[in-house]
């Protein structure tokens, strides 16, 4: 059994179908590749012929893939026939910093961890609160505030066999100035960590110092590359950091970034790290040829350092 | 018909559903070189499919809603004088359906969600100088019953506030200047001729929007359709389809996309069954002078349609 597991964020857009029967009926009618793209047998079997599998679900998919498959059970059961489980969800919770949102946070919390433990998933990986823009900069008072519906949000999670594992954007009103102040104010016993490996070195963390430091509070990762360290305030607290006007990235394929991800799977060998690492494409204008890329670089740069 | 008259939407663009490269049309670059393009297939006027989901998670440069213009633009003012420099004279009309918000057993955070952003899209609609408001009275049939089993049961109470709703709209709408249009979608819960009890417990103001490939879908004649009410129509939207209905597909989940047979319910227009020249030569024998959109939604090729549009706006010239 290795010691890393790998699964994939679903960054799939909307897929309108569970199964297409009539495939090549379909793929004649404009001989496009939309057919390739469009039912989750097809998406789910490249996922496992690429050696991901788990998946992370998308909360904003939700909506699509309920009335889809009836319900989440019949969802795990479709992708668990294609050897695919459902690892976990993300999961944003809201204004966790204000003290008069802190009853609904709580609760929105308390309802995806319910929505995972249906799917059979083990993570929630989540942002602790809005963007800076609008947000930000937070008092200390808000800070704590964030701790406090994050440690009672674990706390049901851990209850229900989920970790909760925060997760940092580079445009969250949790930021460099208070992102390890947050990860001290809670509770190591019911928050965890899941490090985005390009998203905290976009907001200015060093990606092995952060992981050296809390090694021990870590669930899980989203591994993807960056080549767009260090962002400045102007670009971390934009009111639309995330997609850029001109079509620039800040996510890239690993190993076509960068980072120093053999440096982390050093780390990850010296601290003995077992988990998941779930690998995340948003951004790819091709998500099955990023998949695809993404199992090479693993199979030869990374899992030669630790498997 | 004059083709100053016509215009296409922006549904042309598959926002929602995954396909190689959909990443580039989160980005403004895409949308103002698509503007261009549209420009110079010759068409000088779009329509504008509100979403209020680009308002949520930083997506803001998908320009379908009032959120992301400001973001984007600062103001519809802007927006429009950016149209202007790559050929749009004009947004023809905005449309809204409000499907996103049926997504819990709730129908209170229904009507209250999507009621707010209905308003909201009819201010918008009326910021950018449109002419009409299209909106789609209904979610899917199918989505509703999922969330709401006891849909049938609920169908009265379901009309009654709907209508309330749209009553509303109505007096907003009319004060904007806009006209409001109910989208008659094969889909619908007021699909077919269920949408003229709704159209007549409305003020007179309010018209009906004819998509000739929903009608077709719902196994009516668009044309026979067209000559019984042309004097309440006020918006046309020319859609094409091969589609046939065998399995009640309207009464699914997802209705656009059938469960048991893969296909592309809407077409290309030209490139489905749908007689558009006749259409177009009836609209114009009735002497119809409101807005003509056409739709080319669930296009694998953007590009392709647009000039397959083009095609066919030139078989209507001659």
């Amino acid at each position: 059994m290795p010691n890393i597991r790998y699964a994939n964020m679903s960054h799939w857009k909307a897929i309108p179908y569970r199964q297409i029967d009539n495939f090549r009926e379909f793929y004649y009618e404009d001989k496009t590749n939309s057919a390739y793209y469009s039912d989750w047998d097809t998406i789910l079997k490249y996922q496992s012929a690429l050696g991901f599998p788990g998946i992370e679900i998308a909360p904003w998919d939700l909506a699509d893939i309920l009335p889809l498959f009836g319900s989440p059970e019949n969802f795990t059961s479709f992708a668990k026939d294609r050897g695919i489980e459902v690892i976990g969800m993300f999961h944003g919770a809201h204004a966790s910093h204000a003290a008069d949102h802190f009853d609904e946070a709580v609760r929105a919390g308390r309802e995806a961890v319910d929505t995972i433990v249906k799917f059979g998933g083990q993570y929630m990986n989540t942002c602790p609160t809005e963007n800076y823009c609008g947000t930000g900069p937070l008092s200390r008072e808000e800070v704590q505030q964030c701790a406090k519906a994050m440690n009672e949000i674990g706390r049901y999670a851990t209850d229900h066999g989920v970790k909760l594992g925060l997760h940092n954007e580079f445009f969250c009103a949790i930021n460099i100035e208070n992102h390890r102040e947050l990860i001290e104010l809670t509770d190591p016993r019911l928050v965890h960590y899941c490090i985005d490996t390009a998203q905290i070195a976009i907001m200015g963390e060093d990606l092995l110092t952060f992981y050296n430091d809390y090694n021990d509070r870590i669930s899980i990762f989203h591994l993807k590359d960056t080549a767009s360290q260090r962002q400045p305030d102007s670009v971390r607290y934009a009111r639309d950091p995330e997609i850029t006007d001109d079509g620039t990235r800040w996510f890239w394929e690993p190993g076509l970034g960068e980072l120093d991800l053999k440096g982390l799977y050093h780390a990850l060998k010296q601290y003995g790290f077992k988990g998941w690492m779930s690998i995340e494409y948003d951004g790819s204008p091709d998500l099955l040829a990023s998949m695809a890329l993404t199992r090479y670089y693993l199979d030869n740069e990374l899992r030669p350092i630790y498997d | 018909m004059n083709s100053d008259q016509i215009s296409i939407s922006l549904d042309l663009i598959n926002r929602h559903y995954q396909e190689p490269n959909r990443n580039r049309f989160e980005s403004r670059y895409f949308w103002e070189e698509l503007y261009s393009l549209i420009s110079a297939s010759g068409l000088r006027a779009i329509e504008i499919p509100y979403e209020p989901v680009w308002q949520f998670g930083g997506r803001s440069g998908v320009p379908m809603n009032r959120y992301c213009i400001n973001t984007k633009y600062e103001s519809a003012a802007s927006y429009r004088t950016e149209l202007g420099k790559h050929g749009i004279d004009r947004v023809a009309g905005v449309t809204f359906d409000p499907n996103l918000f049926m997504r819990n057993d709730n129908l209170d955070f229904f009507f209250g969600a999507s009621g707010h952003f209905a308003g909201e899209a009819v201010a918008h609609a009326a910021d950018l100088g449109a002419d009409y408001f299209a909106i789609s009275p209904s979610p899917y049939y199918g989505r509703a019953a999922h969330y709401h089993p006891d849909l049938e049961t609920k169908r009265a109470t379901f009309v009654d506030r709907q209508t309330d709703a749209l009553r509303s709209l109505a007096e907003k709408a009319a004060a904007s200047g806009v006209t409001l249009v109910l989208r008659n979608e094969y889909w619908s819960l007021f699909r077919c001729e269920d949408i003229l009890p709704l159209l007549d417990a409305l003020p007179d103001g309010v018209k009906l929007d004819i998509d000739t490939a929903s009608l077709t879908i719902a196994g009516v004649d668009p044309a026979a359709f067209i000559a019984a009410h042309q004097d309440r129509i006020g918006c046309v939207h020319l859609t094409d389809t091969n589609f046939v209905d065998t399995n009640e597909t309207w009464k699914t989940a997802n209705p656009e996309f059938p469960e048991h047979r893969a296909t592309q319910v809407f077409r290309d227009p030209g490139t489905g069954g749908v007689d558009l020249p006749g259409i177009v030569a009836l609209l114009d024998r009735q002497g119809y002078a409101g807005p003509v959109v056409f739709s080319a939604r669930q296009t694998r090729d953007p590009f392709r349609a647009l000039l397959r549009i083009r095609a066919l706006l030139n078989q209507l010239s001659n």
